[in-house]
């Protein structure tokens, strides 16, 4: 070992048994520490988890939406509209949406209703295919069941449960009913040219704001939704989240970083004399800062790698069940998900600066003040 | 002074453990991916098929079962001025298409 | 936008290191005019006890800013999807005006950061603290430069918004238009690879002849310097085109980005660290002899020197894997 090292081996070891001196404080202090990192790094990597999941799932969701807006609301959009979109250059297909809410009141949760426009989906009259959830919700156990929907007082429509979507989706279908078209507007006495919004297909991407401008001549008064809005609706959504909840955590982060500075600097008469003692027998007062950095140093990398190994348990294995009562709100459905374990230098960058250097700024002072104090003036 | 007696040892062997905690974690995020990767592939797939626009996150109202799709009120849609009344709300911000709107108004500011 | 935890990060770096540098600035002030070690009075000891907490402070603070400097950037990147337009880093900062110049002060404030930590030491090895009016000086004309870096970017965070359509790195890189960035990028691929070895060449050259003859430093710093600039231009000019197998594509931005197996750190990282410490060599020669540091410097530069060239060799490594590796062939 080199002497530097050696030399701060030896102020490490004095520096933990003079803290083994005063355990249950020191102990007690790094708890809180930790709980700290812990609470500001779950929520970082909750969020991030969710911000990834968002982006990729959603790279795949249509490139523009065309909702029709009366009295400042989505209405419905008539069927004649849809021709003139497919009409305009780089437009690939055009396609009426139907899809809409049911609540049932069974069970007090909303479904998406959505009839499917592809060919890989079959169904017939009177079935239905069904997100993960709602035969949670339901009761419906057993393999076939039916699924009886009540519009209102008497009335009964059935559908035969053909499919039950994967559990791997859940993300995004978790809520989802599909029926067939002709289903559909029965079931909402909906006329027969009218859809919910148009999904347009474009070939290429860049020529997005281009068709738009287009689209708006044909179709002054209706609202245009881009994949890229999707796309930044959510992740804004979290980031905006997060960056809230990460203010508030900055609260509890200010109180700790004052309660360590008024630690490090309300020392004990026990720890005032010590001090004494070691400049008194030729500490100068490098040796004393070197000595008390090498504790915060201790105190902050230990609260530091806990509480973020603690957070990557809680979020990524432990299904985040801190933050689960808030992200089922007063829904009656929620997927059932685990997010895709991920760690990042960024996170744990920003993780760090955000919660070791409040420590480090609120406790350098005192410790410089403790140092540099005369021998006899801090021993008397 | 024995070595073994130096209190650097176990605190920097339980540092050591944490740090290598950590790399566990990142041993299970690279283990964990294959099969996560083809979760995430069915979901896109679904997206894709059906022409999904939003997460089944918050699924009691409209505006945050489809917070990209929701209408121009949103999330104030009851009343310009009423509050957020749903928990969700807490982790919906107004989409980010809509133009930021200002609570408190007054005539001045909207050119004649 | 202020509301993202990565950006609330580089905001309170900033602004820590924003307070730090006027109060040690305002005690520089009081250094320049009263430090005398031989005065015994009430103050001179006052301020030699400050002088330790300065120290130690500014250590902290350019510490956080080096890993806030990687944070900015890596970041940037990252955001790059909320913006229309944008594809890395370059959109991310070219959504205002003031995203560019932050980064600037950044790399500045690291450059001198790095310069004055390196004059710290040596500074508290001297046994009569023989450069404080330097350091304090220096604390003094890097302070403006500090609160100017946090201002710009404070600015810049407040100022993001996500509607704003910026420019991908493609139209500022490319040969066709006017301006600083397209300049470099028309510099012939062959002219700027000569450049490169003819500045690697020198720094080996002088910073040889420094570990052996100990004479040729100061040429070292400055070579060390030009080679800083010259690689960052080869970089954008060819360097860049064979880490992305792409004949056009030459933003020094992308590189940083996982497509490109982060080989940008790679490159980066080896480059900032060598030329910061070929500068602090550099000014650290010109105390040379004084006299209580006479026995002391010489060993120190060597060592700066030294390690200065193991960085600059780990970025020409990194150069030549690059071009090895790649699978376009721009010469023959």
């Amino acid at each position: 070992m080199t002497p530097w090292l050696r030399r701060q081996r030896a102020l490490a070891d004095y520096t933990l048994s003079a803290l083994g001196r005063r355990k249950g404080k020191n102990i007690s202090l790094v708890v809180i520490y930790a709980l700290i990192v812990f609470l500001v790094a779950s929520i970082m990597m909750f969020s991030s988890g969710m911000r990834r999941e968002a982006d990729l799932v959603l790279s795949e969701a249509p490139e523009l939406i065309v909702q029709q807006l009366t009295l400042g609301r989505h209405e419905l959009i008539a069927g004649g509209e849809v021709e003139k979109l497919a009409a305009i250059r780089g437009v690939t297909a055009a396609k009426g949406r139907l899809w809409g809410y049911y609540y049932d009141r069974l069970n007090g949760a909303n479904y998406t209703v959505m009839v499917p426009d592809d060919p890989t989906i079959k169904l017939e009259q009177g079935q239905a295919i069904l997100g993960e959830a709602i035969p949670r919700s339901r009761g419906l156990s057993w393999e076939g069941a039916p699924l009886f929907l009540s519009r209102f007082e008497g009335d009964l429509v059935k559908f035969d449960v053909v499919d039950t979507l994967s559990h791997d989706s859940a993300l995004v279908s978790a809520d989802l009913m599909l029926i067939t078209e002709q289903d559909f507007r029965d079931f909402f006495g909906l006329a027969p040219d009218v859809y919910t919004d148009i999904s347009v297909s474009i070939r290429n991407e860049r020529e997005i704001a281009t068709i738009i401008a287009k689209a708006e001549k044909v179709m002054p008064k209706a609202r245009f939704v881009t994949r890229a809005d999707i796309s930044r609706t959510y992740q804004k959504l979290f980031d905006w989240r997060e960056g809230l909840l990460v203010t508030l955590a900055i609260a509890a982060i200010l109180a700790f970083g004052i309660f360590a500075a008024e630690k490090a600097s309300g020392l004990s008469a026990e720890e005032t004399r010590e001090i004494g003692i070691l400049k008194a027998i030729g500490w100068d007062t490098g040796d004393v800062i070197a000595m008390k950095l090498w504790e915060g140093a201790l105190v902050s990398v230990g609260a530091f790698l806990t509480g973020a190994v603690a957070a990557y348990v809680h979020v990524f294995l432990g299904g985040a069940g801190l933050f689960a009562p808030v992200l089922k709100g007063w829904s009656v459905l929620y997927p059932d998900f685990a997010l895709t374990p991920q760690i990042d230098v960024l996170q744990l960058t920003t993780l760090f600066l955000v919660t070791v250097l409040p420590y480090v700024a609120a406790t350098l002072v005192p410790i410089w003040r403790v140092a540099t104090g005369d021998p006899d003036q801090v021993m008397r | 002074m024995t070595p073994a007696r130096r209190p650097t040892t176990p605190v920097f062997a339980a540092l050591g453990l944490l740090v290598a905690g950590l790399g566990l974690a990142a041993i299970h995020v690279a283990v964990r991916a294959p099969g996560e990767r083809a979760r995430l592939a069915e979901s896109t797939r679904l997206v894709k098929v059906l022409g999904l626009t939003d997460l089944a996150l918050f699924t009691e109202a409209r505006y945050t079962r489809h917070p990209s799709m929701a209408d121009l009120h949103t999330a104030f849609q009851d009343n310009p001025m009423s509050f957020e009344h749903f928990p969700s709300g807490l982790f919906i911000a107004p989409p980010a298409h809509l133009p930021g709107g200002q609570i408190g108004q007054s005539e001045k500011d909207f050119p004649q | 936008m202020i509301f993202q935890t990565p950006i609330m990060a580089l905001l309170l770096v900033s602004g820590l290191a924003g307070l730090v540098a006027l109060w040690s600035a305002w005690f520089g002030l009081r250094v320049l005019r009263r430090w005398n070690l031989a005065d015994g009075s009430r103050e001179q000891l006052e301020m030699e006890r400050q002088t330790h907490l300065i120290s130690t402070l500014f250590g902290f603070v350019m510490l956080a800013e080096a890993l806030a400097l990687l944070l900015f950037v890596y970041n940037a990147d990252r955001m790059a999807n909320l913006f229309v337009g944008a594809m890395c880093a370059v959109g991310t900062l070219n959504v205002n005006e003031y995203g560019f110049p932050a980064l600037y002060l950044k790399v500045a404030t690291f450059f001198a950061a790095a310069v004055w930590l390196i004059v710290d030491r040596a500074d508290r090895a001297g046994r009569d603290y023989p450069l404080t009016r330097v350091k304090y000086a220096g604390i003094i004309l890097l302070a403006p430069l500090i609160l100017a870096g946090g201002a710009v970017e404070l600015t810049y965070f407040a100022g993001l918004e996500t509607d704003v359509i910026t420019s991908c790195c493609s139209k500022l890189f490319t040969p066709a238009n006017e301006g600083l960035s397209s300049e470099v990028t028309g510099l012939p691929p062959a002219l700027a690879l000569w450049l490169l070895g003819g500045s690697g060449l020198a720094v080996a050259l002088s910073g040889a002849a420094s570990l052996w003859w100990g004479r040729g430093q100061m040429l070292f710093a400055v070579s060390g310097v030009v080679l800083f600039f010259v690689a960052l231009a080869a970089i954008i000019s060819i360097i860049s085109l064979y880490v992305y197998d792409h004949p056009n594509h030459h933003c020094p931005f992308c590189l940083l980005q996982p497509e490109h197996g982060y080989y940008g750190y790679v490159l980066y990282l080896p480059l900032f660290f060598g030329t910061a410490l070929a500068l602090g060599a550099g000014v650290l020669q010109v105390f040379v002899g004084r006299p209580s540091l006479r026995d002391i410097l010489p060993a120190r530069i060597r060592k700066l020197i030294g390690l200065s060239m193991v960085a600059f060799g780990l970025f020409g490594l990194a150069t030549i894997w690059a071009i090895v590796s790649s699978q376009l062939i721009v010469f023959g």
